[in-house]
């Protein structure tokens, strides 16, 4: 890699260059919906119902003739909002408890570590479906589903970086130094733990992007009619065998994004490991 | 090595008793009163009462909770409200069926992983390895109800080759389990591709490189007996991946298992249903975890030095 101009200085590679323009056009058309398509996601058109794709409707039209473009557009404003929300608080919790099952007293580890292995072996569809029995869905509690099923993979990650770091010197200098341990893990530990946060933010993200649609398929996320890319699959459901067009496009732009997401995500990763092989070197 | 299996079965007993008890009081705290949800919409108040009395909500939640146990440890978990059944009945109709997709699904992903995994490490410039990323970053982007979709859209709709939902018969486990399978995939293939290539530098295999033992017993035999550990720790952990994914291709197939059971419930508001599937289900999940975890220590002995 040249060390020349913007792409050598940030150390940018193009997994990142391509998941970042992949990204941005899903994001500009999302929050700036009306530049890719003036139609009204909720305006309905009985005249036009499950119109099949042509240059007046790019995605077709849905069972109440609401253009399908718009509403994926719209939705995804939505869908991007909530799993952004979403992956900062699994990320949170995640960080959190990753770092106290490595340096909290014993029993706060041990019952740290059962409640890791606990979310990661039971199935967060099954999870959700107890939880929205309880409470009424709301966006509220699609976002707190949406942590519960992902902060035991991000606490995962950072117990394994800092278990690692747990055995170094400066670790050990630090506690006979008698520097307070949470001081210890916050300034000295958590930075050589931030790159793989960083990493996980855009696999996290993805993720979250994945979630939140199946919870709206199921229909225990966001309630129609408001779009979320999810719900639109979901109206689509049974018209699957009629309407190709009404769960394969939706679900397109699901695809997409985690894929532009986990692009970046990769990317960052492959960048990380070649900071790192070059201050080593140095 | 008798003292960690016995340490990992009462582990695995206490886990399952926190679970029971959190799911029972979260449910009766608060999913209101299942009396009113039983009853009529306009029942008189003295039916409702009689309704509480069957029920047994008329009495304080530590003799609920008490008489619930009893009752579980014995095998009766309540009655259905939608369909005036036992929940294990119900719940032991449809759990063969989830886990009959759960296995297909988890069999299609290793072999995939397994025979793909290692031709992409043996050759990393090859065609084998550029699939076996692509795949892997497919997999992982695409929801488990979207590549079901398309899945009965091509498979079932247009070519007509397999059934697009039900549950009767071996080929309609295919559709799903091949969309389950797709989700489960990329990080199977990841890990054993990463273990075989390590394997596979090993001084044993050039060894028996250097013996002149074939390429294939090589790759398939020697280098995978370590490279399969990886797996399987992979494989366990992603048991609730796995079983997520199961749920959703049920609804999504209209395939008669826990899942479809579950998400009736929660629309009927079946409440000993959905406390019974959790609570059950919680239990299978916990014992599949025990035995990956004591099979793992059978594969590998110094697991178990590191925890006596």
């Amino acid at each position: 890699m040249t060390s020349t101009g913007i792409t050598g200085r940030l150390y940018l590679n193009p997994l990142i260059i391509l998941g970042g323009l992949l990204f941005a056009f899903i994001v500009l058309s999302s929050f700036q919906a009306q530049l890719l398509t003036q139609a009204d996601p909720l305006g309905t058109d009985l005249g036009a119902i499950r119109q099949a794709p042509s240059l007046e409707h790019p995605f077709g039209t849905d069972g109440v003739g609401r253009d399908v473009l718009a509403r994926v557009a719209h939705g995804g404003r939505l869908s991007l909002q909530i799993a952004g929300v979403g992956m900062i608080g699994s990320l949170l919790v995640g960080s959190i408890t990753g770092l106290l099952a490595v340096f909290a007293p014993k029993p706060v580890r041990w019952s740290v570590e059962r409640a890791i292995d606990i979310q990661l072996a039971f199935p967060y569809v099954l999870m959700a479906i107890a939880i929205t029995s309880a409470v009424r869905p709301s966006t509220i509690v699609l976002i707190l589903l949406m942590i519960l099923a992902g902060w035991a993979a991000s606490a995962r990650v950072v117990r394994s970086i800092a278990l690692q770091e747990r055995g170094k010197d400066y670790v050990k200098a630090a506690a006979v130094l008698g520097i307070p341990k949470l001081r210890v893990v916050l300034l000295h530990v958590f930075p050589t733990v931030w790159p793989s946060v960083v990493v996980l933010a855009a696999m996290q993200m993805a993720a979250m992007i994945v979630f939140e649609a199946t919870l709206s398929f199921l229909g225990m996320g966001i309630q129609p009619p408001t779009p979320s890319w999810g719900g639109i699959m979901l109206d689509g459901k049974n018209y699957i065998t009629s309407s190709w067009w009404l769960t394969t496009l939706p679900g397109l732009a699901i695809l997409v994004t985690s894929l532009s997401l986990i692009l970046i995500g990769e990317g960052l990763q492959k960048r990380s490991l070649f900071l790192r092989s070059r201050e080593s070197d140095s | 090595m008798k003292i960690f299996i016995f340490q990992r079965i009462a582990q695995a007993a206490i886990i399952v008793c926190m679970i029971t008890i959190t799911v029972f009081i979260i449910l009766r705290l608060s999913a209101g009163d299942p009396a009113r949800i039983k009853a009529p919409v306009f029942a008189r108040a003295d039916i409702i009462e009689q309704y509480r009395r069957d029920f047994g909500t008329d009495r304080p939640l530590v003799e609920q909770l008490m008489s619930f146990v009893t009752n579980a440890v014995q095998g009766n978990l309540g009655d259905s409200f939608r369909y005036q059944a036992p929940v294990t009945d119900l719940i032991f109709d449809a759990m063969p069926k989830t886990l009959a997709l759960a296995g297909a699904a988890l069999l299609f992903s290793v072999t995939i992983a397994i025979v793909l995994g290692s031709l992409a490490a043996q050759r990393p410039q090859s065609i084998w390895a550029w699939l076996a990323s692509t795949v892997a970053l497919f997999g992982q982007s695409a929801p488990v109800f979207w590549t079901g979709s398309i899945l009965v859209l091509v498979f079932a709709v247009g070519l007509g080759w397999f059934p697009a939902g039900g549950g009767d018969g071996f080929s309609s486990i295919i559709l799903p389990a091949f969309a389950v399978m797709l989700s489960i995939l990329p990080t199977q293939l990841r890990i054993l591709r990463a273990a075989m290539e390590r394997a596979l530098q090993d001084e044993y295999i050039r060894t028996a490189r250097a013996f002149g033992v074939s390429n294939v017993r090589i790759t398939f035999v020697y280098a995978l007996k370590n490279a399969f550990l990886p797996l399987l720790t992979v494989i366990g952990l992603d048991v609730g991946y796995l079983l997520g994914g199961v749920i959703v291709a049920e609804v999504v197939f209209a395939y008669p298992g826990i899942g479809e059971l579950a998400l009736i419930a929660l629309n009927s508001r079946d409440f000993p249903l959905i406390q019974g599937i959790t609570i059950v289900s919680a239990s299978i999940f916990v014992a599949v975890n025990l035995a990956i975890d004591l099979l793992y220590t059978a594969l590998d002995p110094r697991i178990r030095l590191e925890h006596t």
